[in-house]
């Protein structure tokens, strides 16, 4: 026998057209904010889970990877004599003020770090090679960082302050969505990029004191200074540093070795790799707007959705209310209404959820292409996208369900 | 054809039907359908309206009985009483031996399902389905399992109405007359007692009128089936054994 519920459905093809559309809107709104928002926590955590350290040494006062006080040096020699400690390495995390070689200016996040060492060494290269940081004031940024840096290529050049910075290497999925954008250099590169200021030279002529721009680019010709500039100097124990990551001798106890560091130094704050992810991923999920604003989106989605259903549905077993009341007037239980109007629902879901992942996989290999954006849509939330679609549907069902359970059989006797 | 008006004698009725001397069990093994003091009042409006008012009525097994009267004299409404979709106010309704005026919602639906197929003025098909597949909704509905099954007995019923060659055909595909035809195929699904027509010719012309006629008539006698028809059509009245007249909600001789 025919399924009435799917039959009704193809009844009227340009009205099940635009019921589809209003479903495909309505899944695409809740996959991609719940993508978005998965990507970006996600994303957010990532260079955690790539820096391959098994324990991260920060300041009591850490917030999360970005916003952490910061420690001496010093505190990294001491790690890396305590018993248990394989090797350590510091990674310094400053924000600085980049300026594009157009002239434009916006800020950035210097990552200074160890080149050639034991962490971040499972980043994905696109171009260069890591080695190269080791060249003073050059470093590496994310694919989905060039258009703010407003560079396009290895060998391209901007400034930190009055510090010079050329791109020796593009990484990819190593930057948050939310963060702006980063450069990886060497630690001493950092260092000098963190100290550099704003440089205003002037120079008395004719009496009269002229003050030249405070940001310029060195290597201009034109530029009041054409000297380069002086290597980086080494970095000192009195230097701050954000973090010491380190890894573990072979079994040895990380919960011990936690312990033994934080009883040494007692304002160092000591967590895994996997604590460290979810703290920076749970501030920001949850001390910013952000995880509400798209949280709210999917939200909208999931009502614009009820509605459209609910519509299509309700017209739908109004059209049909005769027959449905015949039905009714044979003697067919409600259930045997209630299971045509679900089925259709149901049909309703899976036909409106199968292009709208499509649909949304392709915009989120899209936006990784171009924009870096990351639109994270895993086997677990096309499942769950799914659950929520056919909830979705089959919810909005019950105010075509109710209309039809108040049905007057006797209606059937109206010509 | 006998033209008459169906008033049993008030003592067999009063509430004494289902009782079992054999004079009563005797009658009420012959009738199909028997009511007793019907009533329907309507409570809409500053006063009660009365759309029944003591309607005593009985049909034979196997007789096609005609319903007629003025538009608004009550006679859908008593159709729909007599076939257990409305609960009248007052009076008893018995179907087939049965008192259907007692019954629940659910009982009422259990016993429609077995006893009572319905045919309607607006045919009342499902318009996205052929017309086999309208049978075979009505057919499953009545419980009958299996794919196979529901389709040979659908081929068989549109057989039955003389439209197997058109069971593929939607209903916007077929003319009211055929589509009236797809309508009592669907009514004779799961083999009830009972045919309950309501103005099964009004929206058809005279050819595909007295096609319809005729095979509601076949319907009764061949297959021994009750029929009970509300209509206008005076052409109905040869195809009738019995006629009964509503007005004002009242049986007229």
């Amino acid at each position: 026998m025919a399924s009435i519920a799917r039959k009704n459905l193809f009844e009227d093809v340009p009205r099940f057209l635009v019921a589809q559309a209003g479903i495909m809107f309505a899944v695409s709104l809740v996959t991609i904010q719940t993508g978005i928002l998965n990507g970006f926590v996600q994303s957010t955590g990532q260079l955690i889970d790539q820096s391959g350290a098994d324990l991260w040494v920060s300041s009591k006062r850490m917030q999360q990877l970005e916003v952490s006080p910061p420690i001496p040096l010093q505190r990294l020699l001491q790690v890396r004599e305590m018993e248990g400690v394989a090797y350590a390495d510091p990674l310094a995390i400053r924000q600085v003020l980049w300026q594009t070689p157009k002239g434009q200016t916006t800020v950035a996040r210097v990552y200074g770090f160890q080149p050639g060492g034991a962490f971040f060494t499972q980043w994905q290269l696109v171009a260069g090679e890591v080695g190269d940081l080791k060249t003073p004031y050059t470093f590496i940024a994310d694919r989905a960082n060039l258009n703010t840096l407003d560079l396009h290529e290895i060998g391209d050049r901007g400034l930190v302050g009055s510090l010079p910075a050329r791109l020796v290497g593009i990484t990819k999925n190593t930057s948050s969505i939310v963060s702006g954008a980063i450069l990886f250099t060497s630690l001493e590169t950092a260092s000098a990029y963190t100290k550099t200021g704003t440089t205003i030279r002037c120079r008395i002529r004719a009496g009269a004191t002229e003050c030249l721009t405070a940001l310029e680019d060195p290597y201009n010709q034109n530029s009041a200074s054409s000297t380069p500039p002086k290597a980086p100097e080494p970095i000192s124990l009195a230097d701050p540093i954000s973090f010491v990551l380190l890894k573990a001798k072979p079994d040895q106890n990380l919960e011990q070795l936690r312990q033994q560091i934080e009883a040494a130094l007692p304002d160092t704050r000591v967590v895994t790799n996997a604590e460290m992810a979810e703290i920076t991923r749970s501030f920001w999920l949850r001390r910013t707007g952000v995880g509400f604003v798209l949280g709210l989106g999917a939200a909208v989605g999931f009502i614009v959705g009820v509605v459209v259903v609910s519509q299509i549905l309700y017209a739908s077993v109004s059209d049909h209310l005769r027959e449905f009341g015949t039905l009714k007037a044979m003697g067919a239980s409600d259930w045997v209404i209630y299971r045509v109007i679900t089925e259709q629902a149901l049909w309703m879901a899976v036909l409106g959820y199968l292009p709208s992942m499509v649909l949304c996989l392709g915009l989120g290999s899209w936006t990784m292409a171009t924009k870096g954006i990351l639109i994270l849509i895993t086997p677990a939330i096309a499942g769950g996208i799914l659950g929520i679609t056919i909830v979705m549907c089959v919810g909005s069902a019950l105010f075509a369900i109710q209309k039809v359970t108040h049905v007057d059989p006797a209606i059937v006797f109206k010509a | 054809m006998t033209l008459s008006q169906t008033r049993p004698t008030q003592s067999i009725f009063n509430g004494s039907y289902a009782a079992s001397t054999p004079l009563i069990s005797s009658f009420r093994n012959s009738m199909a359908v028997v009511a007793s003091g019907v009533e329907m009042v309507y409570d809409s409006g500053a006063e009660p309206y009365a759309v029944l008012r003591g309607i005593d009525l009985e049909i034979q097994k196997g007789d096609v009985q005609l319903l007629m009267g003025p538009s608004g004299s009550g006679k859908t409404t008593l159709l729909s009483i007599l076939g257990g979709i409305l609960t009248p106010t007052a009076g008893k309704v018995f179907l087939m031996g049965q008192e259907i005026t007692g019954m629940t919602r659910n009982q009422l639906a259990k016993f429609r399902l077995k006893n009572v197929g319905f045919i309607f003025q607006g045919f009342n098909l499902f318009p996205a389905l052929t017309a086999a597949e309208n049978v075979e909704v009505a057919l499953k509905v009545k419980g009958l399992r299996g794919l196979q099954a529901r389709r040979q007995v659908a081929i068989e019923l549109l057989e039955q109405v003389g439209l197997a060659d058109r069971m593929h055909h939607l209903p916007k595909d077929l003319s009211g007359g055929q589509k009236q035809r797809v309508a009592i195929a669907r009514a004779l699904a799961g083999d009830p007692h009972i045919i309950m027509a309501d103005e099964p010719t009004a929206s058809l012309d005279s050819q595909s009128g007295h096609a319809v006629i005729e095979l509601l008539r076949q319907l009764a006698k061949n297959a021994g089936r009750t029929v009970l028809i509300v209509t206008h059509d005076p052409r109905l009245v040869d195809a009738a054994d019995r006629i009964t007249y509503l007005e004002d909600g009242m049986i007229h001789g």
